[in-house]
């Protein structure tokens, strides 16, 4: 019994002794940490203690960040599907847009060289769209939605800034044929620019032009361009018809075998402007046939 | 009725060859779907109803297609008589025949159309060529036939329609006798 409460007051002792050597060292603890502060120093004990801070603050900080990217990555994915599908909409929408705008700026480009056209050339020019062309193989005519409500008369010529289109063969109050210059029953004068050496320019169909009647020893090479002569008033002089794409002498004949591009595609003729000038002397012309016909 | 929709249908497919079947190209095929609409006329139609089309079509064609007014008109009519003889006078009317008569009519009409203008208008027309004739004949070839099931499954429908409109006029009034 005796040892019992000896052994508790030894223990209580020691308890007592420790609790007070820990006060002591905490006292001394704050007194060397105040002691550290004054003054502003970041000492050895600052150091100690970011160095012991740091890491935990960099694992925090990585642990965080690999959230915010593991959000990025799949959380936030869940909303791409939906947002994707938006804007491929609206790429769409502005794709079409672009193809408009691409169309606009092209007609705009084609319309602006055909007004110079007209504000350069000096004749009463009636722009005309094309409305039909020709099926067939055979023929090469055009529909255009001008006719003699307008002012237009068959034989009138038809052109573009790039050169002669054809003439004008049957018309109705709105809307005219147009027989194509590269038809095979048309036939221009033309001139060679370059040499001046004159010929009658054939339709071939698709091919093109044919040059007709220019002799072997004429000087006439790939590349030259072929204009109207301006003979028989009907084409003024000087308007581009194509361009020579082959020449070729044969051993028999006296002429050349002439192969003319055409200016003008006519494929992918949009619209014309139909001469008006012409109109006075093509009626004199058709007055004074039907009168010699009559006599 | 049924002579009317397929003026209809004519003056429609003439518009469309002379339009937007033009931006088509050319390896493609643009067949020439009047030329098929011509034929299919004279082996469904009777002699005045076809006459009547085939003058309507060719008229409308010399309009919108080339420079000698009349050469389409006398094709198309002669094109109706010379078919529609032989699908009533020979085995022609036979179906399994209807289909390459179609080529071979086109081929024979282009040889004929071209020797006809190398005479009457010589120099009018661009040279011959067979590799074009013949690409264009087996195009037409080729698209006759989903051209012929559309023009019978349209014939059948315009016509079953008018005689289910006939026939019930018809009863309707017998009731009432």
């Amino acid at each position: 019994m005796r040892n019992k409460t000896s052994d508790r007051k030894k223990t209580q002792g020691f308890v007592f002794f420790r609790l007070f050597l820990l006060f002591f060292l905490f006292v001394i603890l704050v007194l060397i940490l105040l002691g550290s502060t004054i003054g502003g120093r970041f000492g050895v004990f600052h150091q100690l203690s970011l160095e012991a801070l740091g890491p935990a603050q960099s694992f925090f900080t990585q642990l965080s960040l690999s959230g915010a990217r593991f959000k990025d990555k799949y959380i936030a994915l869940w909303k791409v599907q939906e947002e994707n599908e938006q804007l491929r909409l609206e790429l769409d929408t502005y794709h079409a847009l672009l193809d408009e705008y691409r169309e606009a700026y092209s007609l705009n480009r084609y319309l602006q060289s055909e007004l110079e056209f007209k504000k350069r050339e000096n004749f009463p020019a009636l722009m005309a769209r094309v409305v039909g062309k020709d099926p067939s193989f055979w023929f090469q005519t055009l529909i255009v939605d001008r006719g003699s409500n307008d002012g237009v008369v068959v034989g009138m010529v038809a052109r573009t800034s790039r050169g002669v289109v054809g003439q004008v063969v049957q018309v109705a109050s709105n809307y005219s044929k147009i027989l194509l210059a590269n038809a095979p029953s048309s036939a221009i004068d033309a001139i060679v620019q370059k040499s001046r050496v004159r010929g009658i320019l054939k339709g071939a169909g698709e091919e093109g032009y044919v040059l007709h009647y220019v002799l072997k020893n004429a000087d006439v090479s790939v590349g030259d361009s072929i204009v109207t002569a301006g003979i028989g008033g009907v084409f003024p002089s000087g308007i581009t018809l194509g361009t020579v794409s082959r020449v070729h002498s044969n051993r028999r004949g006296m002429f050349l075998e002439i192969e003319v591009k055409p200016a003008v595609d006519f494929a992918r003729l949009e619209s014309l402007f139909i001469n008006l000038s012409e109109e006075q002397l093509i009626i004199d012309e058709m007055s004074r046939s039907s009168v010699s016909q009559g006599e | 009725m049924v002579t009317a929709s397929f003026i209809l249908l004519g003056v429609f497919l003439i518009i469309a060859e002379t339009t937007f079947l033009q931006f088509f190209p050319h390896w493609l095929g643009r067949p020439d779907l009047v030329f098929i609409l011509l034929v299919f006329v004279a082996y469904k139609f009777n002699w005045f109803r076809g006459l009547l089309l085939a003058f309507l079509l060719g008229w409308l064609m010399d309009v919108a297609s080339g420079v000698f007014l009349g050469t389409y008109l006398l094709l198309s009519l002669l094109l109706f008589a010379i078919v529609k003889f032989l699908s009533q006078n020979s085995p022609v009317k036979d179906t399994a025949c209807q289909i390459p008569l179609v080529g071979v009519s086109y081929f024979v009409v282009q040889c004929l159309f071209y020797l006809f203008f190398s005479m009457a208008q010589p120099g009018a027309l661009p040279p011959w060529s067979w590799s074009r004739v013949l690409q264009e004949t087996i195009i037409l070839f080729v698209a006759s036939l989903p051209c012929f099931v559309f023009l019978n499954w349209l014939y059948e429908k315009i016509s079953h329609r008018h005689l289910a409109v006939r026939s019930m006029k018809r009863r309707t009034g017998n009731r009432f006798r």
